[in-house]
C-alpha cells in the first residue's frame, strides 16, 4: 500500500502555545518539506509533544497558523487534517482485537466492511502482523503492540504520520529493529513523517532533517550531518553526540585560546571570550600538548571515555581508542586540533563564523607557546 | 515465613473471635432465626413455638397484599437503581471532562455519604412538603399539583429523588475513578481516528468502564431492595394506601406493628432469596459483558 496522496508539506507560522501563564512554544516558525522524515529532538519538557499535538489538532494553538499541503488547518478537527499518530505507550483500545484497533478509524468513517477488511489486512501485512489479527492487545508483546499502533496509523493512508516517542518503551534490541522498519516504512509509503524523540541515535539514523528544540525554541533545523559537524548553538553542541561535545570557557588573544588560568589550549584567531566546543573523539593524545589529569575512565569495549581535568579545574572528555589503557589519576598530554574546534558566543550561545585554519597550525607546538 | 509462630492451632481462632462473634450475632444469627421462624408459628410476646412446615409460606404467598408489595419492590428495584446509577454516571462523565466547577462538585457529591438515609428522608419530606416546602408556591397556584401524601406517583417520585441523592456518592466516586483510569492517550487516539465525544463515549469510555458499572449496578440493586427502609419509614410509611409498602417495609410493619412474627420472618426469607437470585443472575448474565482488559 502506498499513500495515494502527494506528500504534504507542513508549515508552522508564528505557532504559539501557552498553558495559562506558562509559554511552552513561543512563536515557532518552520517549514517541514513534503515526504521528508523530520525528527523533533530535545530534552524532556522542551515542548516536543506539545508541538506534535498542535500539528495533530489535539491541542488548540494560542496563536499562529499551521498549514498542511498548503491548507490552513489550525481550526480543523484532527480527523480532517490528513494525519495519523503513533503514541509512546501505544494507546491501543484494550477492549478491541488487533483488527478492531487497526480498523476503528475506517469503521467510524463508515467504510464498507469488505473494503475495511482488505485494508486492515494490507496494513497488518506492512508491519508483519497478519497472524495476530484476532488477538487482544494484552496478548501481544511491546514490539507487537507498537506495530499494531503503526498499522492503525498507516491504514488511513495519511498524508502526514506523527510519532510521539514510539520506541521509548521498547528494549534496546527491539528499538534498533523497529528503527530499521520505520525507515523502510517511510520509504515505502512516502508520507511526510514527524517523529518526536529525545534519543539522538534515533534522530541521527532516521531523520532527513532534525529540528533541535530547547524550551520551545528551534535551536537548529538541519540535516543530521550539519547538526553533528556544524552545531549552530552551544546547546546543540552539548546535546548531540555520545558523549556530547565538551564546552570550555576560553578567551582568545593573539592567535591563541587560553583557559582562565592562562593555560594555552589551542591555536585560533578568535579575539575575546568564547565557549570552546570539542568532540571527545577529536581530542588527541600528544606528548607535546596540554597537560591534563585523568580523573575518571569509562571502558566501553570499543573505546574508552576519559574525563580529564585541565589546569584551571575545568573538565574535558576524550575518547581513547582500544590501545593501551590509561589508568585513572594519571597525567597525560593532549592536543585540540584546530580543525575540530567550535567556538560559540558565551552570551547568546550562537556559533561564531568558523575561520579557515592554516594547516601548519593544526598542532600546539611546545616551543611556539608564548609565555 | 516461619510456621512455628502459628503452631498454636487455637490462636488464630482467638484472634478472629471478636469479629466472628459480632458477625454471628448480628448477621448469621438473624438469618438462622428468620429461617427458623419461617417454619414455625411464633407467639407475639414469646413463649413457645410450633412447627408448621410450609404453612407460613402458603399463607404469605396466598395474600394479594404480598404480591402487590412484591411487584412494587421489583419496579422500585429497577427504577431506583437505574436512576441512581444513571445520574451518578452522568455526573461522573461531566466531572471527568473537567467541566466548569467540577473540582468543587467532586468534593460536594461525596457529602451525602455522611448522612444516614433516615436523615435524608426527613430532610426531603420537609423540602418537598406540599404546603411548606419548595413546591408550596406552585400548589397555591394549581391546588393538588403536588401531593405525595395522596398521590402514589408523587410518593414514588419523592422516594426516587431522595434515593438518587443518597446513592450518588458511592456510585459517583467509583465511576469517576474508573473513568480517570482510562488513559488520556485513548481519547487522543480516538479523536485522531475520527470519533467525536459521543462516539468515544460509546466505543471507548463505556466499554472500559464496564467493571465499575457492574460493581455499582450490583450493589445499587441489592441496596434498593433492602436499603429503602430508612427512606420509606421517614417519608411515606408505606403510603399512600400501601402504594409504597415495599417488602422491607411490609416486613417491618407486619412484624412489629401487626405482631405477625412468623409472617414477617417468612417474607424476610423470601426477600433474602430474591436478593440472592437477582445478584446471582447479574453475575451470571451481566458479568460476561464486562471487559477486564485494560
Ligand atoms: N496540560 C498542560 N498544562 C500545563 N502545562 C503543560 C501541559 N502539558 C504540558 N505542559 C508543560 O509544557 C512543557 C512541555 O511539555 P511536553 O509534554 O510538550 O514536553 P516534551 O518535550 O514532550 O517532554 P517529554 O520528552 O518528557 O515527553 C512542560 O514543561 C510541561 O510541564
Ligand atoms: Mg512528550
Amino acid at each position: 500500500m502506498t499513500a495515494t496522496n502527494a506528500p504534504a508539506a507542513i508549515g508552522l507560522h508564528g505557532l504559539r502555545k501557552s498553558y495559562g501563564a506558562t509559554e511552552v512554544l513561543p512563536a515557532l516558525e518552520a517549514e517541514l518539506r513534503g515526504g521528508e522524515f523530520t525528527v523533533i529532538l530535545g530534552p524532556s519538557g522542551c515542548g516536543k509533544s506539545t508541538l506534535l499535538n498542535c500539528i495533530a489538532g489535539l491541542e488548540r494553538l494560542s496563536a499562529g497558523r499551521i498549514t498542511i499541503a498548503g491548507r490552513e488547518v489550525q481550526e480543523a478537527e484532527p480527523k480532517d487534517r490528513g494525519i495519523a499518530m503513533v503514541f509512546q505507550n501505544y494507546a491501543l483500545y484494550p477492549h478491541m482485537s488487533v483488527a478492531g484497533n487497526i480498523g476503528y478509524a475506517l469503521k467510524v468513517a463508515r467504510v464498507p466492511r469488505a473494503e475495511r477488511e482488505a485494508r486492515i489486512a494490507a496494513a497488518a501485512r506492512i508491519v508483519d502482523l497478519g497472524d495476530y489479527l484476532h488477538r487482544r492487545p494484552s496478548e501481544l508483546s511491546g514490539g507487537q503492540r507498537q506495530r499494531v499502533a503503526i498499522a492503525r496509523a498507516v491504514v488511513r493512508e495519511p498524508q502526514v504520520l506523527l510519532y510521539d516517542e514510539p520506541l521509548s518503551n521498547l528494549d534496546a534490541k527491539l528499538r534498533q529493529d523497529m528503527r530499521m522498519e520505520l525507515a523502510g516504512l517511510h520509504r515505502r509509503i512516502g508520507a511526510t513523517s514527524v517523529f518526536v524523540t529525545h534519543d539522538q541515535v534515533e534522530a541521527m539514523t532516521l531523520a532527513d532533517r532534525i529540528m533541535v528544540l530547547n524550551r520551545g525554541r528551534i535551536e537548529q533545523f538541519a540535516t543530521p550531518q550539519e547538526i553533528y559537524h556544524a552545531p549552530a548553538t552551544a546547546f546543540v553542541a552539548g546535546f548531540i553526540g555520545a558523549p556530547a561535545m565538551t564546552l570550555l570557557d576560553v578567551a582568545g588573544e593573539g592567535g591563541w585560546l587560553r583557559l582562565s588560568d592562562g593555560t594555552v589550549l589551542a591555536r585560533h584567531r578568535h579575539q575575546g571570550a568564547a565557549l570552546l566546543g570539542i568532540r571527545p573523539e577529536q581530542v588527541l593524545a600528544d606528548p607535546a600538548g596540554v597537560p591534563a589529569r585523568v580523573i575518571y575512565r569509562e571502558d566501553l569495549g570499543a573505546h574508552s571515555v576519559l574525563t580529564l581535568q585541565l589546569g584551571d579545574g575545568s573538565r574535558l572528555q576524550m575518547a581513547a581508542g582500544p590501545g593501551r589503557p590509561v589508568a585513572a589519576s594519571s597525567d597525560i598530554r593532549i592536543a585540540l586540533p584546530a580543525g575540530a574546534l567550535h567556538l560559540f558566543d558565551p552570551l547568546t550561545g550562537r556559533a561564531f563564523a568558523r575561520h579557515p585554519v592554516p594547516s601548519d597550525a593544526m598542532k600546539v607546538q611546545d616551543d611556539a607557546i608564548p609565555s | 515465613m516461619k510456621q512455628e509462630i502459628f503452631r498454636a492451632r487455637a490462636l488464630p481462632w482467638w484472634l478472629c473471635a471478636p469479629q466472628l462473634l459480632v458477625l454471628f450475632l448480628f448477621f448469621y444469627l438473624p438469618i438462622i432465626l428468620a429461617f427458623f421462624w419461617a417454619f414455625h408459628l411464633e407467639q407475639p410476646f414469646g413463649g413457645g413455638s410450633q412447627f408448621v412446615g410450609f404453612a407460613n409460606f402458603r399463607r404469605v404467598l396466598g395474600s394479594g397484599e404480598f404480591w402487590s408489595s412484591a411487584r412494587a419492590t421489583l419496579a422500585y428495584m429497577v427504577l431506583a437503581s437505574g436512576s441512581s446509577v444513571g445520574t451518578a454516571l452522568v455526573l461522573a462523565l461531566a466531572a471527568d471532562r473537567r467541566l466548569r466547577l467540577s473540582g468543587i462538585a467532586r468534593n460536594i457529591f461525596l457529602w451525602p455519604k455522611a448522612v444516614a438515609s433516615a436523615s435524608i428522608g426527613v430532610i426531603f419530606v420537609f423540602l418537598l412538603n406540599p404546603y411548606l416546602g419548595i413546591p408550596a408556591p406552585l400548589n397555591e397556584i394549581w391546588p393538588g399539583l403536588w401531593n405525595p401524601r395522596t398521590n402514589p406517583l408523587h410518593a414514588y417520585a419523592m422516594l426516587f429523588v431522595a434515593n438518587v441523592w443518597s446513592a450518588i456518592p458511592f456510585s459517583f466516586i467509583i465511576l469517576l475513578a474508573g473513568l480517570q483510569a482510562i488513559p488520556e492517550e485513548l481519547h487522543k487516539a480516538g479523536a485522531i481516528d475520527g470519533a467525536g465525544p459521543w462516539r468515544r463515549l460509546r466505543d471507548i469510555q463505556l466499554p472500559l468502564l464496564t467493571p465499575q458499572l457492574f460493581v455499582v449496578v450490583v450493589l445499587e440493586v441489592a441496596d434498593s431492595l433492602s436499603g429503602s427502609f430508612g427512606l420509606i419509614d421517614t417519608m411515606t410509611r408505606g403510603g399512600p394506601g400501601g402504594a409504597t409498602n415495599l417488602l422491607v417495609y411490609k416486613i417491618y410493619s407486619d412484624g412489629f406493628k401487626a405482631y405477625d412474627l412468623s409472617g414477617a420472618a417468612t417474607q424476610t426469607v423470601i426477600l433474602m432469596a430474591l436478593v440472592a437470585v437477582v445478584t446471582g443472575a447479574q453475575y451470571l448474565f451481566l458479568e460476561r459483558r464486562v471487559r477486564y482488559d485494560r
